[in-house]
């Protein structure tokens, strides 16, 4: 009894630390914050009535001028000490690797959240054994990649301060009690992390169960604040705001951090991590799975993968939108930097990027048909699967196809113009729009499919139901197409609002086919238990083939929205000029962009081992069965 | 509910509520961005 007290006071105090953990750098940072205020004040008043002010170039609100003016930088070695080599691609490699690692861990442990949760609210004990067991899994491998990314991070500021002095210098002078709270935060989450996993096995049951995942809740806190504080800095570059022209800071932190790009930018990158951690996770259960010997570990690396999968597709079906929201802010900002990033210098990376999240898109819906063969009872959907091809072939050739073409004098003659007479018309956007939107929705009924494929419905409408959703996803093709063409024939102003009900009805049947289907499938038969494991390999290698696709479009995108200050440190407050204020050609950011890729690949692949060593040296504990399943092993914490 | 479970009879109602759905989404989503989804009928 007494050590049942003893130990929840023990998880009362962890969890009070860590949201002290939490709240330090907050209170840390307020004596800086209201020091650096009043030594402001001190100055202006023993300067006399003289106080300079300036106008923010965001905000157009009047502030008084505190910082000093953006360095105007000449080629040399003291703005720009360089090696024999072109310094950007050694920061750029440093940002890249840092950032993969960074979305991994910060998307992992909101992974072993929901999970943890899953396992804490599911009343069958077996079940939620089972998703302990999975969210600890995560959890673990994450671990290891957390150091990594501690040292990437360390790697990219001496990157920073040796290559890009004059810069650095400006931006931490601007963002100083922002970096100083970032570094504590940093602080806060490598020990709420350490006490969220050494404390698992103490606090597995019951009220510390709670508790402990309420940590999880104060650790993804803390990870995701971490991942606004750092997008700020990249939003400020983009877009500043908080300085005046000469890129003087004014004084108010929030308007330095609160810039127009801010918001859209943390939605797009926490929904795009959670998407590409899912697809590193996924891949990972994928490689166990084809390197599995024993049919109970094929089976919990199927059920892994799917599970990961799962949590990655459903952040990335909204990304699109997210996506369109931030390139909708881009243009509110500055119309010729969306020009530039969609219908300029960069609109060819814009096409690279479509195939991508076609090709995310496709394999995710190639595993849910290949999962529907380890369920009896899914046969009955492969007939139609012919179909969804159709759509999705279609939907991927609009969504991909350029507007204008790269071509001969003599292929521009024998063409008659810059545009193809058939094909060019799928080149504007309101025929991607229709083409994204109909792959989407086309995977939100492979989706359907899958979760119905071993059940048939016993509720008395069934058949009402079945005909309803039919007709629903039926009427929302007709629409979303319907919409695409009706853009043809309208104006520009007009037609630029339609993408907004196309959205609407793709998340229409997300939204209200899921719920339709779980109100049909409650206490529907089973034509029999899902058979994890028996699985085809040709599925695992679909999820190898999303997460490397979701690695190598996250670079690109990376690099896009990057390239898109031209020849601006801060965009229109400080100029780049060192020698490579340039933008390569597509070919060198592509190759730049594979072995970036191929970098992050073989290194999380030495984590994925290093993080093996460990499983085999823990002791077996009892064996818990996947539902409906072979029995399965569930290796101890 | 049995009426409803008739082949002709669902096909019919599910067109009446997704037909009316998804005309009512494409008129209020393009109104709240102060555009006329009826324009070119308009015209």
């Amino acid at each position: 009894m007494g050590r049942v007290i003893g130990k929840r006071l023990f998880s009362i105090m962890a969890l009070c630390a860590m949201v002290g953990l939490l709240l330090l750098p907050i209170v840390v940072a307020m004596p800086s914050l209201a020091i650096g205020e009043e030594a402001t004040a001190d100055g202006a008043k023993k300067e006399g009535d003289k106080v300079e002010k300036g106008r923010d170039v965001y905000y157009k609100t009047e502030g008084v001028v505190v910082g000093a003016p953006a360095p105007k930088t000449t080629d040399g070695p003291k703005d720009y000490p360089r090696y024999n080599f072109e310094s950007r691609v050694l920061l750029w490699f440093a940002n890249q690797q840092h950032l993969y690692y960074g979305s991994f861990v910060l998307a992992v442990p909101i992974f072993c959240m929901i999970i943890e949760f899953m396992g804490v609210v599911t009343k069958d004990k077996a079940l939620a054994k089972r998703y302990d067991q999975l969210a600890y899994d995560f959890i673990k491998i994450s671990l290891t990649a957390y150091s990594l990314t501690a040292v990437l991070g360390g790697i990219l500021i001496f990157t920073f301060l040796t290559l890009y002095p004059a810069f650095f210098s400006y931006l931490s002078s601007v963002f100083r009690p922002v970096m100083h709270i970032y570094a504590l935060m940093f602080v806060a989450e490598s020990g709420t992390l350490y006490i969220y996993y050494y404390g698992w096995d103490k606090m597995k049951e019951g009220f510390l169960k709670w508790i402990h995942l309420s940590m999880s809740v104060i650790l993804n806190i803390i990870g995701t604040l971490l991942m606004f504080l750092a997008n700020s800095w990249i939003g400020f570059m983009m877009s500043p705001a908080g300085v005046d022209e000469q890129g003087r800071y004014l004084g108010n932190i929030w308007h330095v951090i609160h810039t127009a790009l801010w918001n859209p930018l943390n939605l797009h990158r926490i929904l795009g991590n959670m998407a590409f951690g899912g697809g590193v996770v996924a891949a990972y259960a994928a490689y166990k799975f084809l390197a599995a010997k024993t049919d109970e570990d094929r089976a919990h690396y199927d059920w892994m993968g799917y599970i990961a999968m799962a949590l990655g597709v459903a952040f990335l079906i909204p990304l699109p939108f997210a996506g369109y929201w931030l390139m909708r802010e881009v243009y509110a900002y500055r119309q010729q930097m969306g020009i530039t990033l969609m219908g300029g210098l960069l609109a060819w990376l814009f096409i690279i990027q479509a195939t991508m999240i076609g090709i995310l898109f496709l394999s995710t819906n190639y595993y849910l048909w290949q999962a529907m063969g380890r369920m009896r009872g899914a046969e009955k959907y492969q007939r139609y699967i012919k179909y969804l091809v159709f759509l999705l072939a279609c939907g991927y050739m609009v969504f991909i196809t350029p507007h204008t073409m790269v071509m001969t004098p003599a292929e521009l003659k024998a063409m008659g113009g810059q545009q193809h007479p058939v094909l060019g018309n799928y080149g504007v956007m309101s025929a991607k729009n229709g083409g994204i939107n109909v792959i989407i929705t086309t995977t939100v009924l492979s989706f359907v499919w899958y979760m119905r494929g071993n059940k048939v419905s016993t509720v008395s409408w069934a058949k009402f139901g079945n005909i309803f959703m039919g007709v629903f996803f039926a009427c929302a093709y007709i629409n979303i197409i319907g919409l695409a063409i009706y853009g043809y024939y309208i104006p520009a102003n007009v037609r630029v609002g339609l993408s907004v009900p196309q959205v609407t009805t793709t998340l229409s049947c997300l939204f209200f086919m899921f719920a339709l289907n779980s109100m049909m499938m409650k206490g529907a038969k089973q034509m029999g238990p899902i058979e994890w494991g028996k699985i085809s390999a040709r599925s695992q290698y679909a999820l190898i083939m999303l997460a490397t696709a979701f690695t190598w479009m996250m670079g690109l995108m990376g690099y896009i929205r990057s390239s898109v200050r031209l020849f601006w440190h801060v965009n229109e407050i400080m100029r780049d000029n060192s020698p490579w204020a340039y933008t390569h050609t597509v070919g060198f950011a592509a190759n730049m962009i594979s072995a970036n890729v191929l970098f992050f690949w073989i290194s999380i692949l030495f984590v994925f081992w290093l993080g093996s060593l460990t499983a085999k040296k823990a002791p077996v504990e009892a064996k818990v069965a996947v539902p409906g399943s072979v029995p399965q092993p569930a290796g101890s914490h | 509910m049995a009426v409803l479970n008739n082949p002709v009879v669902a096909v019919i109602v599910s067109l009446i509520i997704s037909v009316g759905y998804f005309l009512t989404v494409d008129h209020f989503m393009m109104d709240m961005q102060g555009l006329d989804f009826w324009y070119l009928f308009r015209q």
